[in-house]
């Protein structure tokens, strides 16, 4: 048996509401920068919420290269967009992948939600018969990952991972996985979502939607804002990118996967903890060696509650770091936990503890020793972060980063 | 710095691991079961040919293979299931079946948490998803939608509520790839099981067809005019290879998308064909039965007839699927497997057969199987 392959993040490309490409998005990050505002994808007519995070000033034009954002849905737009800037700034000839054994996995929640939505429309308007057949081309949502292979010339799997609010580590374990095990020589990893009339009406009718802002760990939290975007990470086999002198970001060391079992929407914090340590497991690392943790952190009680609880259960004498980037970026969904990875590369690779923005008074309910690092990034030197990712239907997912060595 | 070139792609690929079936569940136009499958499959009786949804006079003129009706509560038990769609509860069934088939004492005794599920659904239930988008336009308050019914928006649903519904603490992932969900499925639990994640999985795919998914396939125009739209799920508890005599193999599974750079999708297909059998240790000759997935599109039934012809030379049997079953998208690589396996008698053990599939969005694959 050959020795298992390490695998290195070499590039990074996010489509994001606080900014367009990795360099914009970490700035934003950073400053405790939010993204939200009046929703323009849909009629809010009727709805008592009608802020969410929607990315703005993005000319799909202006990234893409082979995909035409017509035939397409929003989120595989944004899929495809998040490839091509990770493969830009992972700075590979574009020109040598098709050959490459390499390949797509994307995560979503709700795929191509506004595409279903539209079709919904006009069913309810003029009938079933009057329905677009072309827009129902737009509808599968394998087509997020397979956008991406069609923008980079990709001949290897493209498969969406669609499970749920964890999906993007999902996709990011299973990228690993292939490339650990020589199945793949590199492999785009992410997620992409989209704000959606479907998704805004369930959170604000399970009484999770925030009334104003996303404050995660504060006592007067009230929800998520419903946000969307699109997030690549490009993974390849560590030695090839040290061979070809590439900057590496950060190592992927390994990842946790899980379910509850138990209930689709509540989480479970058992669960949580013993996801926490497959990943741990995985990584090859102990709970003493983490220095940060990108919390799920969705800023509804509940959540961080449950969070919290499986953090003392694996962090009994010492609680690492947690903060929450949806208090700046809200819940992408399929795409948050690609969020969450892209921004612990950047924290490994320029030294910093991303913010919890918004945050006024910290729970007290929580406990001793909750650090979230309130408002701006700190400056630190992290060597190995958590990213959490939890999802309706129990599907929990942790993934692990390491400073490149 | 200059931009890189990327390594080459080797000539030769290792073998694979192969995959144990252990046990089947199948629930399709046939009935419950491989028994009924097998004789719709040999003609001697018809498959469910009706539309069973509440909008079934709302159908286009278009022949349907779908699930009899059946009783939920019976089958499934009444706590919890009210509001589980259509997709949903015909995976649960057939998972359901799956593990009731499962040698000695099923899962008793298995550690459950090394024990998951794996389901290959494109879009999760569009029932649903329009059932919830249809809540938010026809309410004076938009945001009035079924709360029971929202978090089966979700398209990990089904996978969810398999893992409750036998406490499977496991791996949990569902795969979204069109035509090719189910081979897409099939090399998650494989990377699964090899890299050491799990035990066990238990894994298949579902679809389910209604007036709205019928008038959405019509309306493409992708389908041949008289190709039955089919729903049903199939799933199979999967583990590495070694133990007591399994219902059969699941050897090399290469996929790949080819409708943009690369050699074309008739070409993809070709190659993913050539190295599944090379990485099964195996050659054209040695496949017995084919069978194809694309016979309800015509150009791709084409295609998929061509490149078969030219990675085997003479064409062995072949098991069309599609007249029994209906196309059945997502479900229909593993409705493709059940067949096989059901309609593989005794006498014919160990015979190689070899499934295709072909997406009409640029993605071909291949999975070879021993029976």
């Amino acid at each position: 048996m050959p020795e298992p392959r390490r695998v290195a993040v070499t590039g990074l490309g996010t489509v994001s509401c606080v900014g367009i490409g990795i360099d914009a998005f970490t700035a934003a990050v950073k400053e405790g920068r939010v993204g939200a505002s009046e929703i323009t994808s849909f009629d809010t007519t009727g709805f008592p919420a009608t802020m969410a995070c929607e990315v703005r000033d993005f000319e799909p034009g202006d990234v893409l290269e082979r995909v035409t954002p017509d035939r397409w849905g929003p989120s595989a737009v944004f899929a495809a967009a998040a490839g091509r800037l990770a493969v830009q700034d992972a700075d590979l000839d574009p020109a040598s992948l098709t050959g490459m054994r390499a390949g797509t996995v994307m995560g979503t929640t709700g795929g191509e939600a506004p595409v279903i939505q539209q079709l919904t429309g006009q069913w309810l308007a003029a009938g079933l018969k009057s329905i677009d057949g072309h827009l129902v081309e737009q509808v599968p949502a394998n087509r997020i990952a397979t956008a991406v292979n069609h923008e980079l010339g990709l001949t290897g799997p493209a498969q969406t991972v669609p499970s749920a609010c964890s999906a993007s580590n999902f996709a990011l374990g299973y990228a690993y996985d292939l490339i650990v095990s020589g199945e793949a020589d590199m492999m785009v990893a992410g997620g992409a979502d989209a704000v959606n009339r479907s998704t805004h009406a369930g959170f604000l009718q399970l009484g999770a939607l925030a009334s104003d802002v996303c404050r995660p760990f504060d006592v007067d939290r009230s929800g998520i804002l419903t946000g969307e975007g699109g997030v690549a990470l490009l993974l390849e086999p560590y030695d090839v990118a040290q061979a070809r002198g590439a900057r590496i970001y950060a190592e992927l060391l390994g990842y946790g996967a899980n379910c509850d079992a138990k209930h689709m929407v509540n989480p479970d914090a058992d669960s949580i903890a013993a996801c926490i340590r497959l990943a741990h497991e995985s990584a090859g690392v102990s709970p003493d060696q983490v220095d940060y943790v990108c919390a799920h952190g969705t800023g509804t009680p509940t959540n961080d509650a449950t969070e919290v609880a499986a953090m003392r259960a694996v962090f009994p004498d010492r609680l690492p770091p947690i903060s929450s980037i949806k208090s700046m970026i809200g819940h992408t969904m399929g795409a948050a936990s690609g969020f969450g990875a892209a921004i612990c590369c950047k924290a490994l690779e320029e030294g910093f503890l991303p913010p919890t923005a918004n945050l006024r008074t910290l729970d007290p309910a929580l406990g001793p020793g909750v650090d979230p690092v309130p408002g701006v990034a700190r400056p630190a030197t992290p060597s190995v972060v958590q990213n959490h990712g939890f999802a309706f239907g129990g599907n929990n997912a942790i993934t692990m980063f390491g400073r490149a060595a | 710095m200059t931009a890189a070139a990327a390594v080459a792609v080797p000539q030769v690929l290792p073998e694979v691991a192969p995959l144990a079936v252990t046990a089947t569940g199948v629930v399709s136009a046939a009935g419950f079961g491989a028994g009924p499958l097998a004789e719709v499959l040999a003609g001697t009786i018809e498959p469910h040919g009706e539309p069973t949804d509440p909008d079934g006079a709302d159908h286009p003129v278009r022949p349907v293979r779908t699930v009899a009706p059946f009783d939920r509560a019976a089958l499934l038990g009444r706590k919890g299931t009210r509001n589980l769609d259509r997709l949903t509860q015909l995976g649960l069934l057939a998972a359901n079946q799956a593990i009731a088939a499962l040698p000695g004492a099923g899962l008793a005794g298995v550690r459950l948490d090394r024990t998951g599920v794996v389901v290959g659904t494109t879009t999760g239930s569009i029932t649903t998803a329009t059932d919830v988008g249809r809540d938010t336009l026809v309410h004076e308050k938009p945001y009035m939608v079924n709360p029971a019914t929202f978090p089966n928006t979700v398209m990990n649903t089904c996978s969810g509520q398999i893992a409750i519904r036998h406490g499977l603490l496991g791996v949990n992932a569902a795969v979204s790839g069109g035509a090719l969900s189910w081979l897409l499925a099939v090399r998650y639990a494989r990377t699964a099981l090899t890299s050491g994640r799990a035990d066990r999985l238990l894994v298949g795919a579902v679809e389910e067809v209604t007036a709205r998914t019928a008038w959405a396939w019509h309306l493409t125009g992708l389908l041949a005019p008289e190709a039955p739209l089919g729903e049903g799920a199939a799933f199979f508890v999967v583990e590495p290879a070694g133990g007591a005599s399994p219902a059969a193999e699941l050897l090399g599974c290469e996929v790949g998308y080819f409708g943009g750079a690369g050699p074309g999708l008739s070409g993809g297909l070709r190659r993913c064909i050539a190295v599944a059998l090379q990485r099964s240790g195996l050659t054209a000759a040695d496949v017995d039965v084919v069978v194809p997935g694309a016979g309800g599109h015509t150009r791709l039934a084409r295609l998929e007839r061509r490149a078969l012809g030219a990675e085997l030379g003479a064409l062995p049997a072949s098991l069309d699927v599609v007249p029994a079953v209906g196309e059945a998208y997502s479900a229909g690589g593993a409705l493709q497997l059940a067949a096989l396996l059901a309609t593989t008698g005794a006498e014919e053990r160990g015979r190689i057969g070899l499934l295709t599939s072909v997406g009409e969005d640029g993605g071909a694959g291949a999975l070879v199987v021993r029976c």
